[in-house]
């Protein structure tokens, strides 16, 4: 993005600039992430909720630097997503409506870090003593894998909220294109049936199961990428209508 | 443009809160029976038998929450809302959400994940399962601080605005929410008596309390809300 000459100096540029660098920070994060989940050896397979404490222990026992490498980079890098999720909220205090819908939103993204961040620290407090009892380690991964995959409440009303901000936003060039509301609730609607993690140990919706597993992470994953896009074109038009670049 | 539609964001979320805090209450109080809460004072084979008795409805109760939880989230930012329009600026809105969002994971994210994992394993060692009902328990009730944080800006907000968004009275209401958290301190120390996590002081007082707050902050954000449009329309008016 290059910016005008004349307009350096502005606060609006200086907005710009800010947002332009927390875009990046998205694929930046994201791609530090995807490495992190590759080398996670509880993702490959995902481990089964089926198998029994001595199962889980051994598990611990015999992958413990990877799962302590994957985890700790889970655990430093993964609420760097919120710099990006905190475009959301400033692209919807754009948006033609109150700034209620942000101010939930924001709430909303906050609290769903916070229990990214707890299944973190389960899964590396299960690695810290692989010799603990069995049954104390599969207590742990039995948490941790439950609030990696199951309170999808938090990011299902981002969702929602996200949605309902487009489509209250009747300018007559609206921040998002309508389309991201469908897709925002599309989205939602995929994650869903990832709470039934904490319940089924077998099936699509168990937490290595096809859905709460795959089509969840996934959709998200799909979400993240899309809204690069999405975030990019509206900093650039807002670029454009503030001066700071031109057409 | 019509002047009803100005605002109609904030009317979608007034009538949400409702909604939600009613779907809430079911789930805690019909189908999880957290709320009132079982006794503190049992064994962990007790325990273990609270968990057979109710293993369904909770799974149910709670997979609903799971997917519901985002809601607390929305009402807060609600009234996070009407805090900004005071006219004591932003500072205790932002610390309303901040205290709030804080809130959400241990007043009620794991209550609900020790719940359900104790109803995932039903066969797991009962000591275990007796430690999740623990910890389930104290972190549901016993979560003070994060909630006292957002009432005390919401009750100093309320005292210094001029704006009139909410009544003065309402800080007062918003203090006592305060008090009854002091009290429940005491649930961490007395496993049974007046002041366990079932006690009539420091349960049964509280809820009390916390049902004359959220009821009349039901009534009140709707009035916030009306007098919101009421002066939108009062500007469209003047401005043409």
């Amino acid at each position: 993005m290059q910016i005008l000459e004349q307009a350096q100096d502005l606060p609006t540029a200086g907005n710009i600039k800010a947002q332009w660098v927390s875009l990046w920070t998205g694929p930046a994060v994201g791609a530090v992430l995807l490495v992190a989940a590759i080398a996670f050896p509880g993702f490959w397979p995902p481990m089964s909720p089926t198998m029994s404490a001595d199962q889980v222990a051994a598990f611990y026992a015999d992958h413990t630097a990877w799962i302590r490498a994957s985890q700790v980079t889970f655990n430093l890098c993964g609420i760097l997503i919120v710099p990006f999720l905190s475009l959301i909220v400033v692209q919807m205090k754009r948006m033609r409506q109150t700034h209620v819908f942000a101010y939930c939103y924001l709430t909303a993204m906050v609290s769903g870090a916070t229990i990214f961040a707890l299944s973190n620290v389960f899964f590396l407090v299960a690695a810290f003593r692989p010799g603990r009892n069995p049954e104390l380690i599969q207590l742990l991964n039995d948490l941790a894998w439950i609030v990696f995959i199951a309170p999808i409440g938090m990011v299902v009303s981002q969702f929602v909220l996200l949605a309902l901000a487009v489509y209250f936003d009747d300018q007559e060039h609206p921040v998002f294109p309508k389309w991201v509301g469908h897709f925002s609730l599309i989205i939602a609607a995929a994650m869903v049936p990832a709470a039934g993690a904490a319940v089924f140990q077998t099936g699509p919706l168990a937490w290595d199961g096809l859905w709460s597993f795959w089509v969840r992470n996934g959709a998200y994953a799909l979400f993240v990428i899309v809204m690069f896009f999405v975030l990019r074109k509206a900093i650039q038009r807002q670029a454009v209508d503030d001066g700071v670049i031109s057409a | 443009m019509s002047t009803a539609t100005r605002n109609r964001d904030v009317w979608w979320m007034t009538w949400f809160f409702p909604a939600w805090y009613a779907v809430f209450g079911v789930i805690i109080c019909l189908l999880t029976r957290v709320t009132p809460p079982p006794r503190p004072d049992v064994t962990a084979a007790e325990k273990v038998a609270f968990f057979a008795q109710h293993h369904l409805t909770i799974q149910i109760g709670f997979t609903l929450l799971l997917i519901l939880l985002g809601g607390a989230a929305m009402t807060n930012g609600l009234v996070c809302y009407q805090i900004k329009r005071m006219s004591v600026g932003s500072v205790f809105a932002y610390g309303y959400i901040g205290g709030m969002s804080v809130g959400a994971l241990p007043g009620f994210l794991l209550v609900t994940v020790c719940f359900l994992t104790a109803a995932y394993r039903p066969d797991r060692n009962p000591e275990l399962i007796s430690l999740l009902y623990d910890l389930g328990m104290l972190s549901y009730n016993g979560s003070l601080g994060c909630f006292t944080a957002a009432y005390l800006v919401l009750a100093i907000a309320i005292l210094y605005d001029r704006n009139e968004v909410f009544p003065k009275w309402f800080a007062y209401v918003s203090i006592w929410q305060i008090i009854t958290e002091v009290i429940a301190t005491q649930m961490f120390v007395f496993p049974s008596g007046a002041f366990a996590w079932n006690g009539s002081i420091a349960f049964w007082l509280a809820v009390v309390v916390f049902s004359v707050w959220l009821g009349a902050l039901i009534v009140l954000l709707r009035r916030a809300a009306e007098e919101e449009s009421a002066k939108e329309s009062a500007q469209m008016v003047a401005a043409q």
